[in-house]
Formats: structure tokens, C-alpha cells, sequence
């Protein structure tokens, strides 16, 4: 029996990242406080989200969504995307995430501004069994606006180094069931679609979407 | 026929036997659940809190259930910036301590259910110990 084994390691590059990460872990967090007191934007790290202060442009990569359409670079403009990496055949940590981004969507649409600039995109590293109308079924499950997305191993390596987003998927041929492995993150994606901030697992909606309202707020009405 | 019947008999009293030994030896579990399935999919998870009452280590070494083609018991791990999950074949239960059941972390890794799970459906797991004892632990469906 052959055994094909499609392996995309980022792994030094996400060390690499990583390191940037904690680097970069002076976060603007206490923006809130900043906005009451009148005083001078407090930096300080955070357990929950990273924020880059010099967000980095996205560059070109192409999916296709699970209506069919073209989910590319320019899809992420002119929106704040929330994008994730899975497969619909992982019982745990990614039904645990939709659900909590979900909720957190309901506490941005909750908010003064909304969700009408807001997406949610699920990015499946697992385009062999994730088919679009599979990841349509699966992601409206969990909130009716959230986007599936797939691509070729060569798209999504596009997207996901450029995100430090590791993932590696173990094909076997017949196989209904395999090892996937994925990033527990969530990418945050501004307007201009950089790569603004990075939300660490585990994830709870309420500080998501807390966090969220400040960069918004922060990035003012400029950026769309 | 009849001898049948009371062979039954003796083996369904011999299993309560084991169910009241398990309850004697205090191992409880609380907060079950298992995960609705999204549509379409064939696979979830269960979650528990396990508590060890007794002043021995317990060891979980299978769970199965007849709502499930099969019952694994998975961890899902952390490696190299990414999660997976592994099976773990055997898990220690320290004495008089808990142990969680969670997302993210141990989990019964329930595959091709014999009907859709909804919330609010209850479904029944047997987990086994190492020494022969078995709980049988009714699940709630949640969402
Ligand atoms: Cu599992």
C-alpha cells in the first residue's frame, strides 16, 4: 500500500515568527484606558492577542470559496477577515474555535459599529476531503456567515507562511481517516489586508472581540 | 432455553457486581458531554470531568459505546506551532485528584455515531478501568 504524504513544515520560519511575536508583545492594550484617561497609549504584553505594530501587506494567493467563487487576495480588502485553518474532519479543536468565533461575531455585531465590515474565514488545509459544499454545510453550521475556503497544497503554503500559520496533512490514498495538523491560532486581517494581529488559543469570545473594538476604533474610519 | 436465560441472568448480575465496585471504589464523573455533529460529519468528541475518589492511582484504558462505530480515547497536543491529536492508549487518574476531559486537551474521540446526534439527545459510553471496572456514564448532546 502506498503511503503519499503531502508535508508542509513552516516550522522554522514560525519560530522565527514566534520570536518576532514575543518581541512585538508591547501591545497597545491598554488603548482603552488611554481613550478615558487622556493620558498616552500604555504598551503592554498580552496573553490573549498580539498586535504587529508595523502590520505586513498580504501578498497574491487564490482559493475558491464554498459558493465556488474566487477567494483571493482582493477578498480580503475593504474587510476585517478573522481567518482560521482547519479541516471539517477534526472533532475537536475547530468545532471548539467556529463556535467560539461565532460568539464573538454576535458581540461584534452587538457592538456601536457592528460586524458589516467584518468576515470570517475558514481556510481548510484539507482540500482532499473538504469539498466546497462540504465546507459550505460545515461552516454555516456554526454561524450562517462564516466563508470556507480551500486551495491546492501550493496555495494555502501562500497564504500560511505569510501568516506562520504550520500545518501538515498526511494523506493516505483510501484512507478515511488521517493525521491533520494545524495552527490553533486566529489571523486577524485589516482592511488593507495586513496582517495585523494574532489571537492565541484558547480563545474566548468576549476578550476577541474586546480586543477587536480597540484596533478598530484605533484604525479609525480611514481604512476603509 | 431456560439455562440461557439465567446465564444471562448471572452475567447481567456479575456486571451490576462491577458497576457497584466501580461506585465503592469512587471513581465518579461529571459534566458529560459530547458535541453535536455538524452536519454531514461523522465525528465528535466527549468531554467529562473524571474524579478519583479512592487513594489509588486508576488507570482509564477504554471507552466504548453501541451509539459509535468506535470510541478512542485522544489528547490533542501542541507541536511545533501546530495542534493534532494522538491516541492515548492509557490514562492515569491520580489518587484523590480530577482530571478534565476538555477541548483542547483529552477527549473521547467518538467516530460515525449510529444516529444524528441533536442537542439535548442523551447517549450512553461505558468507560473500563484497569482491574475490570466499568462505569457506564450517560452523555448529554450539547452544542
Ligand atoms: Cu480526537
Amino acid at each position: 500500500m502506498s503511503v503519499r504524504y503531502f508535508v508542509k513544515k513552516i516550522s522554522l520560519k514560525f519560530s522565527v515568527m514566534m520570536t518576532t511575536v514575543v518581541l512585538a508583545a508591547m501591545l497597545v492594550w491598554l488603548a482603552a484606558a488611554y481613550r478615558e484617561n487622556g493620558s498616552r497609549a500604555i504598551f503592554l504584553p498580552d496573553q490573549v492577542m498580539t498586535l504587529f505594530p508595523d502590520p505586513k501587506p498580504l501578498t497574491a494567493f487564490a482559493f475558491t470559496d464554498h459558493e465556488n467563487r474566487v477567494f483571493d487576495l482582493s477578498r480580503l480588502k475593504g474587510k476585517w477577515s478573522f481567518l482560521f485553518f482547519g479541516y471539517t474532519h477534526c472533532p475537536d479543536i475547530c468545532p471548539t474555535t467556529l463556535a467560539t468565533l461565532a460568539r464573538a461575531h454576535e458581540n461584534i455585531a452587538k457592538s456601536t459599529a457592528g460586524a458589516k465590515d467584518v468576515q470570517f474565514v475558514f481556510i481548510s488545509v484539507d482540500p482532499n476531503r473538504d469539498t466546497a459544499s462540504k465546507l459550505g454545510q460545515y461552516v454555516s453550521y456554526f454561524d450562517a456567515t462564516f466563508l470556507g475556503v480551500t486551495g491546492d497544497d501550493a496555495q494555502l503554503g501562500k497564504l500560511a507562511g505569510q501568516l506562520g500559520a504550520a500545518y501538515q496533512v498526511e494523506v493516505k490514498p483510501g484512507a478515511e481517516n488521517y493525521p491533520v495538523y494545524h495552527a490553533a491560532a486566529v489571523f486577524l486581517v485589516d482592511p488593507r489586508a495586513r496582517y495585523l494581529a494574532v489571537f492565541a488559543p484558547p480563545l474566548d469570545a468576549q476578550e476577541v472581540g474586546r480586543r477587536f473594538e480597540v484596533l478598530r476604533q484605533l484604525d479609525g474610519p480611514k481604512a476603509i | 432455553m431456560r439455562w440461557r436465560h439465567s446465564v444471562f441472568a448471572g452475567l447481567m448480575s456479575a456486571l451490576t457486581a462491577l458497576a457497584a465496585a466501580t461506585e465503592d471504589a469512587g471513581i465518579t464523573v461529571r459534566d458529560a458531554w459530547v458535541r453535536e455533529t455538524p452536519p454531514g460529519m461523522a465525528m465528535t468528541a466527549g468531554y467529562m470531568v473524571l474524579q478519583n475518589k479512592t487513594s489509588r492511582r486508576q488507570v482509564l484504558v477504554a471507552a466504548r459505546s453501541s451509539g459509535f462505530e468506535t470510541v478512542t480515547i485522544h489528547r490533542t497536543v501542541a507541536k511545533e506551532g501546530m495542534t493534532g491529536m494522538e491516541h492515548s492508549p492509557q490514562i492515569q487518574l491520580l489518587p484523590n485528584a480530577s482530571l478534565p476531559f476538555a477541548p483542547g486537551g483529552y477527549h473521547l474521540m467518538l467516530l460515525n455515531p449510529k444516529r444524528t446526534l441533536h442537542a439535548g439527545d442523551r447517549v450512553e459510553i461505558t468507560l473500563e478501568f484497569r482491574g475490570g471496572l466499568v462505569l457506564p456514564v450517560a452523555y448529554e448532546v450539547r452544542r
